[in-house]
């Protein structure tokens, strides 16, 4: 264990004197596990890829300053994790404007612009649930979930992490991210139990 | 919490869906976009534009770097050497020996 902590010092070290040999070696280490977590919580791939860049560049800018106080890795996940609520943030507020652009766009639009569209045309969310598998269920189910929610089910639910790494992550105590976990958990159940109901209907 | 109280709270079935269903997603290549915005971004100072900032360089520019030199090496030779000449023959007939009579 000691041998281990001496081994991350040293490389700890190479970061810090912006080794780009050693920063290569960080990207390759972390790439899938910073990537799985962008994946998830943005639900989108070329997003996620992006983000994974952009999570490595923030590393490379900031390194000196980490102190140690915690693990390389949840000092990573947890840029990732900020960057991602941020990101998730934007695009909200993005979508939230393009929403308003096409109301408006609608509203100026002449009630005779949807003649000839059959009602069958447009597709039922049922039958959009239909064929999908159970895991395509679940990643709708988690971008339906609040960030803070979903960041603990990500973290501990598909990246394994330990309470304690989970706290250094988000910088809150036990108690709250095992409470939050408890309810994300809940909201996820209940959410995926409702879709899968609607497929089977 | 244990970990069997926590796939009993979500369900073994919705656990494995949400870790992906043991299908892990291609991963993308990172290193190469975040090399490429270093670069960027440091104004060329880091990850300067070069076979360097490639994970595996390719053995061509090796091999073609070598065989450069060999024929750098093998053209300045060529260059060199008539301009030597032909050696200069040294004289190396050894003196007769003259013998110093011993003092009485």
């Amino acid at each position: 264990m000691e041998a281990e902590d001496k081994e991350e010092a040293r490389f700890i070290a190479r970061l810090a004197a912006r080794d780009e040999r050693a920063f290569n070696e960080l990207v390759v280490l972390y790439q899938e596990r910073v990537f799985r977590i962008l994946l998830r919580m943005l639900g989108r791939r070329d997003e996620a890829e992006d983000m994974a860049q952009e999570v490595f560049v923030q590393v490379f800018k900031a390194v000196s300053t980490f102190r140690g106080d915690s693990k390389l890795s949840t000092w990573i996940y947890r840029i990732a994790v900020n960057l991602c609520k941020n990101r998730v943030k934007y695009l909200k507020r993005r979508r939230a404007e393009a929403q308003d652009e096409y109301e408006a766009l609608a509203e100026r639009s002449p009630m005779t612009a949807g003649s000839g569209v059959m009602a069958g045309d447009i597709a039922r969310p049922d039958h959009m649930v239909e064929g999908m598998q159970l895991e395509r269920v679940v990643q709708l189910c988690i971008m339906e979930l609040d960030e803070d929610f979903r960041e603990v089910l990500v973290l501990r639910d598909v990246e394994d992490l330990s309470y304690e790494e989970l706290c250094e992550v988000t910088g809150l105590p036990d108690g709250t991210v095992k409470s939050r976990l408890h309810r994300a958990r809940a909201m996820l159940k209940q959410a995926v139990e409702r879709k899968m109901g609607e497929k089977a209907k | 919490m244990s970990e069997a109280d926590e796939k009993e709270e979500l369900g073994a079935d919705l656990l494995s869906a949400l870790k992906g269903g043991g299908e892990e997603p291609a991963p993308p290549d990172v290193l190469a976009g975040f090399q490429k915005k270093v670069r960027e971004r440091s104004g060329g100072k880091f990850y300067e534009e070069g076979w360097s900032t490639s994970r595996h360089p390719p053995i061509n520019t090796y091999l073609i770097t070598s065989l450069l030199m060999l024929a750098v090496l093998g053209i300045i030779y060529a260059l060199l050497a008539p301009l030597s000449g032909e050696p200069v023959p040294v004289e190396n007939t050894p003196q007769p020996v003259q013998i110093i009579p011993t003092p009485h």
